[in-house]
């Protein structure tokens, strides 16, 4: 039997008469890598912000693990295992890149040792245990979306929201973070990817939405996606400025 | 290890110094304010420094305390230990709904609600009668164990205590979930939220712990000094010292509230006492009714929070991080 991890039903958020997220559905199966995709302003992020209780959704229902989470705040939702990361980074600045980490380790422990344990553990996984002592805010951009996969992996979610976390990063740094979240998925995460590099997501997710103007445009597997005349004409031949 | 060595030294020095000190009342006046300061600075540091919510309303829980225990001691004469404790409910009580209600709120309106929090304080008591209004409450007499409670040497052990008590707080804090969450919650409330953090919980917390231990302080004032009115322990003034004090040693630091009130105790003090005018012109370099004689005389003597001002001013531009930022290394 298919297990939803998430079920997303008629999802809608508007902002005054900006409909950022209109009528969204779909679900999410355990241990998938499932790409969310879509033009700048499509409404990914918002949706996002939706599903990790930042903003309530206007209408529709957000179903996690079977409980309802419309209604949850955000550090609720982060317990129940769904933990998300920001297409804007937000390192706690003028901690140290440790201590980053240990915050996020502190949601499933409040003895500091282990903390300490876990947040070393997820510098391993990262690849930014030379830079424990380093102040958060001083990492270059690269660094700082490592950190904050580190952050969020201490945090040992059952899901994993991932905004744009290739995002602004070379060719070799992207690589590396898919490398990482392959490992991650083979250790039972699930993770929802948001990406606009085509080329990442096909190559690592195992479905994908594709958002427009807030509306669900299509859902396949990456060889539906990119053969999809709708998507073609909508985004991936829309001259690529996505 | 050093470390060890030298907060024994440190704790030795300060237990000894009355002894040393002996009987001088003014100059254990000026080390209990000192400490006093020391301890407001760092209590106020806990929700200021680490949680990065900055209150200007210190002094309604300050007065709170020092109001609870001056009242309930003048009408009922009770244990002024059980008075101390009251004060701390009452002080509790107003930090509860105060949090309860601004925390709710995204953004920096914490600061501007603690300031009319302590207001409405300050206005209340000064129109209720049983407060003695504008005349304040004079405390004519006060026991407790066969303490010599007319010398100031108790009160001075007395805020040197809660002196400790806040510092060890502080320093077990740091080092613990809640002192990582507050400073999450100060770096980046998004973050934090998204990082299983309830900020609305912390922050209550931060606040509560303050504001307990600044009434305790308010409340010893009250049996030290015997006589208190609104101005004394409910002014805005107050609260901007606190905050002035914590900026000037290093916000968000374990010692900077200390070093801040070791220094500007003692200037605020020389300028109050007017030492610089009475050295100049006991020397012979200022004459006592020229023009500068009379600013050093009057205008100097008032001038100490104008000043605090000037030097918090020179901090921001020139040692963001306090004076103790100067001996941090840079990471
Ligand atoms: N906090 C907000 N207030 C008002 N409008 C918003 C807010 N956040 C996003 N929007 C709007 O929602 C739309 C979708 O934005 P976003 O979700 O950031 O898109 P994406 O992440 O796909 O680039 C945009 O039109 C944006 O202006
Ligand atoms: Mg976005």
């Amino acid at each position: 039997m298919i297990q939803h991890l998430l079920h997303i039903s008629h999802v809608s958020k508007h902002f005054g008469g900006n409909v950022a997220v209109s009528d969204v559905s779909f679900s999410v199966e355990e241990e998938q890598i499932f790409g969310l995709i879509g033009p700048n302003g499509a409404g990914k992020t918002t949706l996002f912000n939706c599903i990790t209780g930042f903003f309530p959704a206007t209408s529709g229902d957000v179903i996690f693990d079977t409980k309802k989470i419309n209604a949850l705040r955000p550090d609720e939702i982060c317990k129940l295992g769904m933990a998300r990361t920001w297409q804007r980074v937000k390192p706690l600045g003028s901690l140290t890149v440790l201590e980053n980490v240990m915050v996020g380790a502190f949601s499933v422990t409040t003895v500091a040792k282990e903390a300490e344990a876990n947040a070393k553990e997820q510098l391993q996984v990262v690849g930014l245990n030379d830079y424990a002592t380093k102040s958060a805010g001083s990492l270059p951009i690269g660094l700082k979306k490592k950190l904050e996969l580190a952050r969020v992996l201490a945090t040992r979610p059952k899901m994993l929201l991932l905004d744009e976390i290739c995002g602004g990063l070379n060719h070799t740094e992207t690589d590396t973070i898919l490398d990482i979240i392959r490992g991650i998925r083979k250790k039972g995460a699930t993770i929802i990817f948001i990406e606009h590099d085509m080329k990442a997501v096909t190559s690592i997710c195992d479905r994908i939405v594709v958002l427009n103007s807030g509306e669900k445009l299509a859902e396949g597997t990456p060889g539906e996606i990119t053969t999809n005349p709708d998507v073609i004409a909508a985004y991936l031949g829309g001259g690529h400025h996505a | 290890m050093k470390q060890i060595a030298f907060l024994a030294v440190l704790a030795a020095v300060a237990l000894a110094l009355p002894l040393v000190i002996g009987e001088n009342p003014y100059i254990i006046g000026i080390l209990i304010s000192m400490l006093m300061m020391a301890a407001l600075s760092s209590a106020w540091n806990i929700l200021g420094g680490y949680a990065g919510q900055y209150s200007f309303g210190h002094a309604a829980y300050f007065g709170a305390g020092a109001y609870t225990t001056l009242i309930l001691l003048t009408l009922y004469n009770l244990n002024p230990l059980f008075c101390i404790a009251v004060g701390i409910v009452v002080a509790s009580i107003i930090a509860l709904v105060t949090g309860s209600i601004v925390f709710r709120l995204r953004g920096h309106y914490f600061g501007l609600a603690s300031i009319a929090v302590a207001e409405v304080v300050r206005l209340s008591v000064l129109n209720f009668n049983f407060t003695g209004g504008a005349q304040g409450i004079l405390l004519s007499d006060v026991a407790l164990w066969d303490l010599d409670l007319n010398s100031k040497t108790p009160f001075y052990y007395g805020m040197l205590l809660v002196l400790v008590v806040t510092l060890s707080i502080t320093a077990y804090l740091r080092r613990s979930k809640t002192g990582y969450y507050l400073q999450a919650i100060r770096e980046d409330q998004d973050a934090a939220a998204s990082l299983g953090i309830n900020i609305y919980f912390y922050k209550n917390k931060a606040l509560l712990l303050s504001a307990a231990l600044t009434s305790v302080l308010g409340s010893l004032y009250g049996l030290y000094i015997r006589f208190i009115d609104t101005s004394a322990v409910l002014d805005l003034r107050l609260s901007i010292e606190i905050i002035l004090t914590a900026i000037i040693g290093g916000v968000g630091t374990l010692w900077g509230p200390v070093i801040g009130a070791l220094l500007l105790v003692p200037l605020a003090e020389i300028l109050r006492s007017n030492l610089i005018g009475d050295v100049l012109i006991k020397a012979g370099l200022v004459s006592e009714t020229s023009g500068v004689g009379l600013f050093l005389k009057g205008s100097l003597a008032n001038a100490h929070v104008l000043l605090y001002g000037i030097i918090t001013v020179l901090c921001i531009l020139y040692l963001p991080k306090g004076i103790l930022g100067l001996f941090r290394r840079k990471k």
